[in-house]
């Protein structure tokens, strides 16, 4: 182990995962504090459930509504940015270095290729560890500020189990690393394993005779024996553990076996499928060959890839949604007309047993607006990414005036949203048209503008924040801030009445109520989504106009 | 004949919070010449620069390049403008054609055939990805940019970065023959002998102050020379100090080195009366000279460290 190696390593990630694990705090003690003022009728409803029912929601009758607020935080939120970030350390520790181009001057440093590895391995797992616990301890703080009884909740065995299932993620991000010396690829490999371990285990569990395909993705493992009611499922954790630790010394082969590379010449995921002459045509014509065309193509070609996915991924997902849809509803028809309309409301899967309410609680309540956001983020932020990259230096040698450089990159940020709003209209379409859900097509295309206007806000906070800052780290943390703010907001306030009209403060509001495979497209909340998203643009080019460019 | 100057800059002063960069700098670079910006790292030389191209806003002070302010008239600048700034950072994905294709679709009417004379006269690869390209192929693509639009003026921030020497060469040939036809080049460097070869004026720049602009002609003329004298045996410097023409005396056992300007002759009468065995000679480098000359300057800019004085 190298200490000085470690120490960067720590100095380099804390600030973000202690950001992260405070946001996770906020939303907890937000969504308890809002639970804690509702009705009691709620809790003692839980109490007269059958215990069939609570346990399927993975929460010990006696919690009550806070129960539900923390299985929330362990089952879903807690694990994606514990998860995310064990993903983003993992690729980084080797692989990041070789993109950067500093393990040229790390290599020569009399120190063995393992021991650079275990140092940067300990430091992510400290780091894991670390927020594990922290996140852990803020729950239980939250609970206790807000006055909620977690009743007979096994806190600490969620936080154990969540605790293996990130760092086995972590490791499959550091092997893909190690292995590959691609950073970009190990970081798209771990997010994309996520995602898809919890698109599976989600869903597949409620498909008769599927589920046992969920237990083979990591995401299953954070609730699947439900720790909350049932303590340490110790068989589970060692199991997982020693995964992680299986893929560590996979990391260590491949670092010890392979040449290094040198800075940024790996070339994207595209370029290396493009070269395999067989599918050269047809993702010349997916790609396009405009990237240099002008300032918008090009900004739209640089998310090609991410945009590509996103819409391409969400497309996919909302067709195999209402592919599923009929064998769902005869699976979860009984339970669902058993609880009642406000209890429904709060658990978020409200009513499954119509088409509109599973497409909305499935897809447009967690996947679409994750979709947008992330191609929208990226793409707002980009502006402050030439500077970073300090490329903003020769095209402004061009006669381009900022702003409109800046509108430019704000416009490939509004076309992003747009095509990841197509793409959820176009798979709702297409599912409903298959399957025969009878849904109305305005509708669906209402829910794909709304989309596109959730994605405008969010990557116009991320825009503005890079317009002014010029750093493209302060504009991608704040539109994710608003973004994860914004959603638990939207998500935990409403269930206390008498704080319901706060959600007004929060851009999914005017995106997911009401529902638009519903009610159809509620003109004013677009254009309040659209209005702030001019706003925040034209205050971002303004504010680009008016200072020192860095570089 | 306009007596505009193709760059002004007036009393241009920049701070970062409380660090001066650039101090009451005040230049005129006229048409049809190569004004050579030289000063050591750090000290204004690129924030004077990005100035000039409303990349960073002036403390206090104006630019104006072609009679037009740097703020306002920035747009119309940069279409008579090439530019090629320092530590040049272009898009690693885009090979160097797409990336010449993307700025030249910014600026519109490009000569197509020049860009292709350019690449061959540099030798530059135009096929491969920037991010694969080595730092002085990567250069190449920069430069052939800053020219591709037969620009009235280029600025140049340090843009032999890399290049090897027959690139060097043919980019010194290429400098010429743009100022040749009218046009202007800034050339920012601290290689000196880049500038030398090649500027007809310099300013020399430290710690953000501007300590001289002189005419290359004037400065080769006045150029101080070193000579190296050999004795029998060890000789007092104070010998030789106070003769006409004699800058600076020291003396190392039996050898002593002494600055001149003018005629040899008083210094080799002197050399000649302690039985002087050898003579050698050499240009002094344009760093000494300045201070040599602008001593005082120097001292007043803050420098604290002397190396000559002795």
């Amino acid at each position: 182990m190298l200490r000085t190696v470690y120490l960067k390593s720590i100095r380099d990630r804390w600030l973000g995962a202690s950001i992260a694990v405070g946001s996770l705090f906020l939303v907890a003690w937000m969504g308890l504090w809002a639970y804690a003022d509702s009705d009691d009728a709620v809790g003692e409803y839980m109490a007269s459930l059958p215990d069939a029912y609570t346990s399927l929601l993975g929460v010990p009758q006696d919690s009550g509504t806070a129960g539900l607020m923390l299985a929330n935080m362990f089952n879903f939120l807690g694990p994606f940015v514990l998860c995310g970030i064990a993903v983003s350390m993992g690729a980084q520790a080797f692989a990041g270095e070789e993109r950067d181009g500093t393990m040229n001057l790390l290599a020569t440093v009399p120190r063995s290729r393992s021991r650079l590895l275990a140092s940067k391995t300990l430091a992510a797992t400290t780091i894991i560890v670390a927020a594990s616990v922290l996140s852990f301890a803020s729950y239980v703080l939250a609970a206790a500020i807000s006055g909620s009884d977690a009743g007979s909740l096994n806190l600490a065995a969620a936080a154990v189990h969540l605790g293996a299932v990130t760092l086995a993620y972590g490791a499959f991000a550091l092997a893909v690393g190690a292995l590959t010396g691609n950073r970009g690829l190990a970081s798209g490999a771990g997010t994309g394993l996520i995602v898809v371990s919890f698109l599976a285990s989600g869903l597949l569990p409620m498909i008769e005779g599927w589920a046992g395909i969920a237990k083979i993705f990591p995401w299953y493992y954070i609730g699947g024996a439900q720790p909350l009611i049932n303590g340490v499922n110790w068989t589970q954790v060692v199991v997982l553990v020693a995964i992680a630790g299986a893929l560590a010394g996979l990391a260590w082969w491949g670092v010890n076996h392979r040449d290094l590379r040198s800075a940024d010449t790996s070339g994207s995921l595209l370029d290396r499928l493009r070269d395999n002459p067989y599918l050269e045509r047809s993702l010349a014509l997916l790609a396009g060959s405009g990237s240099s065309r002008g300032l918008v193509s090009k900004a739209l070609s640089d998310s090609r890839a991410v945009l590509t996915i996103a819409a391409g991924g969400l497309f996919m997902v909302l067709v195999m949604q209402g592919l599923m849809f009929p064998t769902i509803q005869d699976s979860l028809g009984g339970l669902v007309e058993a609880l009642p309309e406000a209890m429904m409301a709060m658990v978020g899967f409200a009513d499954f047993t119509t088409a509109t309410g599973w497409y909305f609680g499935e897809g447009l309540s967690i996947t679409a607006p994750i979709a947008v956001a992330v191609v929208a983020i990226g793409a707002g932020a980009a502006l402050a990414g030439e500077e970073k990259r300090r490329t903003v230096s020769v095209v402004l040698g061009t006669p381009t005036s900022r702003a409109r450089f800046a509108w430019s990159k704000a416009a490939a940020m509004a076309v992003g949203s747009v095509i990841v709003g197509a793409a959820v209209a176009a798979g709702i379409a297409v599912g409903n048209l298959i399957v025969g859900l009878g849904l109305d097509y305005g509708n669906i295309l209402a829910a794909g503008a709304l989309t596109a206007g959730l994605g405008a806000v969010l990557g116009g906070a991320a825009f503005f924040a890079g317009a002014l800052t010029g750093r493209s780290v302060i504009a991608t943390g704040f539109g994710t801030g608003v973004a994860v703010l914004g959603w638990g907001i939207n998500a935990f306030i409403p269930v206390n009445p008498d704080l319901a009209s706060w959600a007004k403060v929060s851009p999914f509001y005017y995106y997911a109520t009401p529902n638009p495979l519903e009610a159809g497209l509620t003109l004013s909340h677009l254009g309040v989504l659209l209005g702030v998203a001019a706003v925040l643009v034209a205050a971002g080019v303004l504010a680009y106009g008016r200072r020192d460019l860095n570089g | 004949m306009t007596t505009t100057p193709v760059i002004e800059v007036d009393h241009l002063t920049k701070l970062f919070g409380n660090f001066t960069a650039v101090d009451d700098v005040s230049l005129a670079i006229e048409q049809g010449e190569i004004f050579g910006f030289l000063g050591p790292n750090g000290a204004g030389k690129s924030t004077t620069i990005r100035a000039i191209l409303d990349l960073i806003r002036p403390t206090s002070g104006t630019c104006r390049v072609l009679g037009l302010d740097s703020r306002k008239d920035a747009v119309e600048i940069r279409r008579s403008l090439g530019f090629l700034p320092s530590d040049l950072a272009l898009y690693p994905n885009l090979t160097g054609k797409q990336t010449l294709q993307y700025l030249a679709n910014l600026r519109g009417g490009i000569d197509w055939a020049w860009v292709d004379t350019l690449t061959a006269r540099f030798d530059a690869d135009l096929s491969k990805k920037v991010g694969e390209l080595s730092s002085g192929n990567r250069q190449k693509v920069g430069l052939i940019q800053a020219f591709m639009h037969r620009p009235r003026v280029v600025i140049l921030d340090e843009p032999i970065t890399g290049l090897d020497p027959l690139v060097q060469l043919e980019f010194h040939n290429l400098m010429r023959e743009h100022v040749g036809e009218g046009n202007t080049v800034f050339l920012s460097s601290h290689t000196l002998s880049e500038v030398e070869r090649v500027a007809d004026r310099v300013g020399f720049i430290r710690r953000g102050h501007l300590i001289a602009v002189e005419a290359m002609a004037d400065l080769q003329d006045k150029a101080l020379r070193r000579i190296t004298l050999e004795f029998p045996e060890p000789v007092p410097a104070g010998d030789f100090q106070g003769i006409e023409g004699v800058h600076e005396v020291s003396a190392e056992g039996a050898s002593v080195t002494a600055q001149y300007e003018g005629s040899m002759a008083p210094l080799l009468k002197a050399a000649t009366a302690h039985g002087v065995l050898s003579v050698s000679s050499a240009t002094v480098d344009l760093d000494e000279m300045f201070l040599e000359f602008y001593r005082d300057e120097v001292e007043a800019s803050g420098e604290a460290e002397q190396g000559s004085a002795a």
